[in-house]
């Protein structure tokens, strides 16, 4: 097994890999990187499964292309020529179940962190909204707030309603629908969480940079699920609140 | 392997029966009539209509998935209307799931499971018969449901979640017609496993032990007891479904006190084990071509069926890892779950490296095919252990990230697979020969069209396009992406296209193939092609798993 030539093309391959790897350190794989402290920490989670993923898909598809290349029938080769008749290694079989059961336990347990932190909720949320879902809309209630942003009839061509969020800030979303099954998602948070009549979905996002990002509603929800969009201000916390109070002026006035 | 003495009575549970002297050899049949097709009872005429039909389907499924990409190409609605756009889907992904991909397995199945264990026919023929025509019908009322109900086309996705599938959202009958229709294909999968299972079990030639059953066959066992297991509780599911819809229950209405994620737990009961019903024929399919073309026996025949039986047993564990961002499931435990159902997969991956390593690999079609199968699957695979992770899904669950993954195994790993089976089998099938040339046309077209189609999904998931939408708003970078895809859906087209053609051609001009053009190893390849009525008229010495081979090389013979 350790002719030259393949100790030519398993170094060739470690050079490859090597390359890849570097390259994949600065790369988001096109993923965004996350506009909140939850999402950042998904954002880095992706982007170690994706280098573990790209190493591994590399070093297999390196193995189908030796083999394709390196055992494929020549012209000399006479019609009925036969590989060499062996039926199995049993330490190779070992070591080839053995190292994925160490790459998935590794990716696991990561996961599991990650998923401890992002689900964590906060024991004192700086603001409560409560998202409810409907065919085919969104209405936003700021607890305590008197502040209510509703989705006009929806259809196309209708930007959504834009809710504002403070930077820096935890904000609890409790979630649910008033029909069929919906789900929230705003892609730059990285999360989406489904709403669901009869359940209460409850997530905390801490927002760390100011801009407006699209939500959409992820889960199908029949004719204008297309449709069913809004969008989400992040401001900083002083301009969050001149915005909730110019929300309440308006809710007073009309 | 204990050796045994050759012959009858072995001391194996198979045994065989002498047909009796008296019965005349039936003449060489002339091409059967229509008649003999609707009456047949013979298990190579019944895979051929289950593969032929499932096929037609195929072309139903891709005509529709022409359609969505054509109104997905720009910003905008062009072609369809919200409605025609969501039946048009619905009907797309219950079609390739349930009435392609699925079948085409059982319809290979049928016809190779008898042929490579040395068996005369299937264990219960009319049974076998059954199973095709109530497929048939089930398969139709899926298709009226589409284009022929009054009120309007069913258009609740394949997964028909409730409350959206109840009756106060989705009164047209056109959604009763799809649950009795999937009902009698799910019906249809229970009877053809207990076929398939009772003759593996009871009907093997003399040598033919469990050890040395061919690995397609392995897969087709496995493949049954995961539809045994999975299929009641979705016809429970579609059942309670049905009785909200039209008796006043509320099993699955929340306004009535019901709870619309139970269906979800029962629906995915079936859905996550369907998904390995679907791809382990396939799995089975390039494990057969894959030594047949390297000119070597399989590496690790042990280890490849522990992990296939391996695979069966996680993927019933699995189910909730579609209900990740619920809220409502426990998600670490069916997490766990299915990271380590990638282990036995990833396994396979080695088993076929590790049989083409030290081969003399003819790049014939199948063996292409076979080889787009493992590029596109190892992406398909690798993507679905990024979903696997909770957090990591709760961002690309039900974007096109999630479209794109699934298609790479399904469309990738398992259509890739079907056309190695189809240009591997169709000479054992009719005794003539595809065209070589335009096979390599179909594969790199498709394998081209498959990933301009699919890669830029992934792309549109990233950023964050959600599935099952008509339309998208421009400035969100989804146009390039999208114009991609559907050119690369239209260079799928051609490829099909063309496919179709090779098969005119090669019916029009026969080229004879003779019985194992391949050197192949399994059973099928030491008889005629097409087989006799009964498949032999002797069966060959088994004395390992690749008796066809043993046949033609018995120097090696172990």
């Amino acid at each position: 097994m350790t002719t030259p030539a393949v100790r030519r093309a398993l170094r060739a391959l470690a050079v490859v890999a090597a390359a890849v790897g570097l390259a994949a350190c600065s790369s988001s794989f096109g993923m965004p990187r996350g506009a909140s402290e939850q999402g950042q920490d998904i954002f880095s989670l992706w982007h170690t499964f994706m280098i573990a993923g790209i190493v591994v898909g590399a070093i297999v598809y390196g193995l189908i292309g030796w083999s394709l290349i390196r055992y494929r029938r020549r012209r000399a080769d006479d019609d009925e020529a036969l590989g060499r008749q062996f039926h199995g290694h049993v330490p190779i079989e070992i070591v080839y179940t053995a190292i994925p059961i160490v790459i998935v336990i590794a990716l696991f347990t990561m996961s599991l962190r990650t998923e401890q932190r992002v689900a964590d909720l906060s024991p004192d949320p700086a603001v409560t909204l409560h998202a409810e879902a409907f065919a085919w809309g969104w209405r936003f209630t700021y607890e305590g707030q008197n502040v209510t942003v509703v989705s006009d009839p929806s259809g196309e061509g209708v930007t959504g309603p834009e809710i504002a969020l403070p930077r820096g800030e935890t904000v609890r979303v409790v979630l649910t629908s008033d029909d069929v099954i919906h789900a929230f998602w705003v892609p730059d948070f990285l999360f989406k969480r489904d709403a669901i009549p009869g359940h209460v979905n409850e997530f905390d996002v801490t927002p760390t940079d100011t801009g407006t990002y699209q939500g959409v509603c992820a889960e199908f929800c029949g004719l204008n699920h297309a449709y069913m969009t809004f969008r989400v201000a992040v401001m900083e916390p002083e301009v969050f609140e001149r915005w909730l109070s110019a929300r309440r002026a308006e809710e007073v006035a009309t | 392997m204990a050796e045994r003495a050759p012959g009858r009575g072995g001391g194996d549970v198979s045994t065989t029966v002498d047909r009796p002297a008296s019965v005349p050899a039936p003449a060489e049949p002339s091409r059967p009539g229509p008649v003999s097709w609707l009456t047949t009872t013979n298990h190579k005429h019944i895979g051929i209509m289950y593969c032929v039909t499932a096929f037609a389907f195929f072309l139903i499924g891709g005509a529709l998935a022409d359609l969505l990409r054509t109104e997905l190409a720009e910003p905008g609605r062009q072609l369809l209307s919200n409605e025609a756009y969501n039946t048009t889907f619905t009907i797309h992904g219950t079609i390739m799931i349930f009435l392609f991909v699925a079948p085409f397995g059982a319809g290979l199945g049928n016809y190779l499971v008898p042929l490579q264990i040395g068996a005369p026919d299937m264990a219960f023929p009319r049974l076998n018969a059954l199973s095709y025509w109530t497929f048939a019908g089930g398969g139709l009322l899926v298709l009226l449901s589409g284009f022929a109900a009054a009120g309007g086309g069913t258009a609740t996705g394949w997964t028909a979640y409730p409350p959206l599938s109840e009756s106060r959202l989705s009164p047209s009958i056109a959604t009763d017609l799809w649950i009795f229709g999937l009902a009698l294909v799910a019906m249809a999968t229970l009877l053809t496993g207990i076929n398939i299972l009772t003759t593996v079990f009871l009907m093997r030639a003399p040598g033919m032990t469990m050890w040395r059953v061919p690995i397609f066959t392995w897969n087709m066992v496995v493949t049954s007891i995961l539809g045994l297991v999975a299929f009641p509780p979705a016809v429970a599911a579609f059942g309670l479904l049905f009785l909200d819809r039209r008796v006043g229950g509320h099993a699955f209405d929340p306004l009535g006190g019901g709870d619309p994620v139970i269906y979800q737990h029962l629906f995915w009961f079936l859905g996550h084990p369907e998904v390995y019903i679907l791809i382990l024929p396939f799995f089975g399919v390039i494990t057969e071509i894959i030594p047949v073309f390297a000119r070597k026996p399989l590496f690790g025949y042990l280890g490849f069926v522990l992990a296939t039986l391996a695979i069966g047993a996680l993927s019933v564990g699995v189910w909730a890892h579609h209900m990740f961002t619920t809220g409502v499931v426990d998600n670490p435990f069916f997490s766990a779950m299915t990271f380590t159902i990638a282990v036995p997969t990833g396994v396979k991956f080695f088993n076929w490296i590790g049989t083409m390593w030290g081969g003399k690999i003819r790049l014939a079609t199948p063996m292409l095919f076979t080889i787009g199968f493992l590029l596109n699957f190892l992406i398909g695979g690798v993507t679905g252990v990024l979903l696997a992770s909770a957090p990591i899904d709760f961002q690309i669950a039900d974007s096109y990230f999630l479209v794109s993954h699934f298609h790479y195994t399904m469309m990738g790993g398992a259509v890739f697979g079907i056309f190695a089976a189809i240009y591997f089998w169709y000479p054992k099938i009719t005794g003539t020969m595809l065209r070589e040339s335009l096979g390599r046309w179909v594969f790199y077209l498709l394998f081209f069209g498959f990933n301009l189609t699919f890669w830029p999904q992934f792309v549109l998931g990233l950023r964050g396009m959600p599935r099952r939408i008509v339309d998208y708003s421009s400035g969100l970078g989804f146009e390039t992406p999208n114009l991609v895809s559907t050119i690369g859906a239209g260079v799928m087209t051609v490829a099909v296209l063309v496919f179709l053609a090779d098969l005119w051609i090669s019916r029009r001009h026969r080229i004879p193939a003779g019985d194992d053009p391949w050197g192949g190893s399994s059973l099928e390849w030491a008889t005629t092609s097409p087989p006799p009525e009964h498949n032999f008229d002797a069966v060959p010495r088994i004395r390992s798993s690749r008796p066809a081979f043993d046949l033609h090389h018995p120097e090696l013979e172990p």
